[in-house]
């Protein structure tokens, strides 16, 4: 079967443009052939009927009954449209037939109703294949009625409508090839960018991510098509920067305890030595599996967290409930740094929240805020409510703040500001990133107001229950 | 008492046996699925202990057989899927317990304890080691006759230790069972480690010989030092 769309658009543009040409082209040399014809038959049909009247007026009587005609001026008129004549008598005698009319070809005498009532002219083709015009009608001459039948030919008609026939026969293909020729340039013309914008595409892989459309005419069809493109490629060039530096960093996370492991049970057996130095040796590598574990833990959250693997089991509880547990659970390191841990606000609030998952991340704010504030600061941990439409909880603490450049990255897996002191306070850098999912996963987001040296606000902001804060005993149920 | 081991990774399963043996159990391996089916079936055993992920046949379908044929042997799973929906699986398909790959040695050793004792019913109300002394009925602890003022927390974890006293005791296993908390996150970590040393300052400090022992790597334990 033969494919009936083509392969390029350029192609199907013109073919639909020439389509349509052609159909109206069509249309049109129909109706102009039409009317040409209409017109010309017309003229004729008028000059026959003239001639009619002038033939009557040059009858005359000849001898033995028959009827002759009377040469008239106009001869030069005769020898341009020849004419075809009969008279026949009303019982049917033939009278008079001119010299170019074979016999009978009329049609022998008329029946009696031919020539009545008024003068129309038909098409009549003579044996030999002449075209005529035919007209019958009655006249009386000296007393009597004769039928008289009159016919030019029509063949100037249609020799006059073949020219033009085949004239629009020859043109209509022309003009098709013309506008066909110029609109499959102009469509190529016109979709040219989107050539260059494939090939470039095409040459855009996940190694050259950092290569973008040209834009051409940014506000014209074409141009918004390669900006929305490169609005897409930023994203996943951004995404992708992100996996490779997460996969850097989650090989280093993962590198560092198996070197430790490695090197100590490597040099513990170098050569002999006492238990206790056994034990000891030992004992840090266990230390190092006991990191590695938990740092596989993690990452199988938050990749279970990306993969949607995790359904949350929301119910409505009271906001001020599950930070008060978190707050118990982290307030003895920060006793231990002599920090306060001062909690304010609605104690009535409520969110829809999977208890366990929020409260993982409140911990894991709490946290952050014990670590990285001085020894005897306060630690201030508010709940609001924003708007009527979200709860907010701020943890403010009194570290040294968050530079600028770091506060978009802050929440990023393996993410730290200062990587040196880090694994030194115990974490893989991976406590922001999964609060921020635990806060995500709520349908909220965590906002993040920083100043450096005076330490920073984490503001989680989450929506709030629909019947928030009218039913104050419901919420607190755990799984 | 008999234990039968069914796990595939050869270093794990001689670990398992050689623990279990240091711990006066008497260990049965089986390093496939039909080996571990067979001997459960032959041999009459106080606890098997089943790697679920197996050559040959699957520790779930063993699990299922087994209860189908009504051996009514405590098991304990191994599985280094930890997902919930695997873990129900394990137990609906008729396992006691299960310990996620990779698991603490001492909390196996808990487990097992536990399973062994279930449905003997022992219920202790007061608990001693060498001078040191808990009643749960009172909730008093005293050392050497001289009365400690412990926080709620605070008796919950020397409890614990009690009760496992002479048996490390891993992180994991006070985040769980003291702490109540399913995941175990860095923060947790540092709590656990935070109110071990404040026991310590309340029990051990004022005291000439220590009970409360670091295992380092693996967890503390409570202990009269000899």
């Amino acid at each position: 079967m033969i494919r009936l769309r083509p392969r390029h658009v350029r192609t199907r543009l013109t073919f639909w443009y020439v389509a349509v040409l052609a159909v109206l082209l069509l249309i049109f040399a129909a109706g102009t052939v039409a009317f040409f014809y209409f017109s010309l038959r017309n003229e004729l049909d008028a000059s026959l009927l003239q001639d009619f009247e002038t033939v009557e007026g040059l009858l005359e009587a000849g001898p033995d009954g028959m009827i002759a005609l009377r040469s008239h001026h106009h001869e030069d008129e005769e020898e341009e449209r020849p004419r075809f004549l009969e008279v026949w008598s009303a019982d049917g005698r033939l009278l008079y037939r001119s010299a170019n009319v074979p016999s009978d070809a009329f049609g022998g005498f008329p029946n009696t109703e031919e020539g009545k009532g008024e003068l129309t002219p038909v098409s009549h083709a003579l044996p030999d294949g002449t075209r005529l015009r035919v007209v019958t009608g009655r006249h009386f001459f000296e007393g009597g009625p004769l039928l008289m039948r009159l016919a030019h030919s029509d063949e100037r008609l249609w020799h006059e409508l073949s020219e033009l026939l085949s004239g629009i026969a020859f043109g209509i293909p022309l003009a098709l090839a013309v506008a066909g020729f110029g609109g499959y340039l102009l469509a190529r013309r016109a979709l040219a960018p989107v050539d260059v914008i494939t090939r470039q595409a095409a040459r855009i892989s996940a190694e050259r991510l950092n290569e973008r459309l040209p834009l051409g005419n940014p506000e014209d069809e074409l141009g918004q098509l390669a900006l929305v493109l490169n609005r897409s490629l930023d994203r996943l060039q951004a995404a992708f920067d992100q996996l490779r530096r997460f996969t850097a960093d989650a090989s280093h996370e993962l590198r560092t305890p198996l070197t430790a492991v490695r090197s100590v049970g490597e040099v513990a057996l170098q050569d002999q030595r006492s238990p206790e130095e056994y034990h000891e040796a030992i004992g840090s590598m266990l230390e190092e599996v006991d990191r590695l574990t938990r740092l596989v833990d993690s990452l199988l959250t938050l990749s279970r967290a990306d993969a949607s693997l995790m359904t949350l089991h929301a119910n409505s509880i009271l906001l001020m409930e599950l930070v008060r547990e978190a707050v118990q659970l982290v307030e003895v390191l920060a006793e231990e740094k002599k920090q306060k841990l001062a909690i304010t606000g609605d104690s009535a609030t409520q969110v829809p929240a999977d208890r366990l998952i929020l409260r993982q991340g409140v911990i894991n704010l709490l946290h952050n805020a014990n670590k990285y504030s001085p020894p005897g600061a306060t630690i201030n941990v508010r709940i609001m409510r924003r708007n009527g439409q979200h709860v907010v909880l701020e943890v403010e603490d009194q570290g040294p703040g968050i530079p600028a450049e770091y506060r978009e990255k802050i929440f990023e897996r393996f993410f730290r500001t200062d990587p040196a002191r880090s694994r030194e306070q115990g974490g893989a850098g991976l406590g922001l990133a999964i609060a921020d999912w635990a806060v995500k996963a709520h349908g909220g987001f965590i906002e993040l107001e920083s100043e450096e040296g005076h330490g920073s606000v984490f503001r989680v902001v989450l929506p709030a229950s629909e019947s928030a804060g009218t039913t104050k005993s419901q919420g607190g149920g755990q799984r | 008492m008999r234990i039968l081991v069914v796990e595939d990774e050869a270093k794990v399963a001689r670990a398992l046996k050689e623990g279990l043996e240091r711990e006066h159990y008497e260990v049965a391996l089986a390093r496939t699925g039909e080996e571990g089916f067979y001997l459960a079936n032959a041999e009459s055993f106080d606890l098997v202990i089943l790697d679920l992920m197996l050559p040959g046949r699957d520790g779930l379908e063993i699990l299922k057989t087994l209860r189908k044929r009504s051996v009514q042997t405590p098991v304990l799973v191994l599985t280094a899927r930890d997902a919930l929906s695997n873990r129900v699986e394990g137990l609906d398909a008729g396992a006691d317990d299960y310990l996620v790959k990779p698991f603490a040695f001492p909390e196996l050793l808990a487990r097992l304890r536990a399973l062994l004792r279930r449905g003997r019913g022992e219920s202790i109300l007061r608990f001693k080691v060498a001078d040191l002394e808990l009643d749960l009925v009172t909730r008093k602890v005293s050392r050497g006759g001289q009365a400690l003022d412990l926080t709620g927390r605070e008796f919950e974890l020397l409890e614990y230790l009690l009760r496992h006293q002479g048996q490390i005791v891993s992180r994991e296993m006070l985040a769980r069972e003291v702490w109540k908390e399913t995941a175990r996150a860095t923060p947790l970590d540092n709590v656990i480690d935070v109110h071990i040393a404040r026991l310590r300052r309340k029990v051990d400090d004022p005291f000439p010989s220590k009970l409360i022992h670091t295992v380092r790597g693996v967890g503390f334990v409570l202990r009269e030092d000899t």
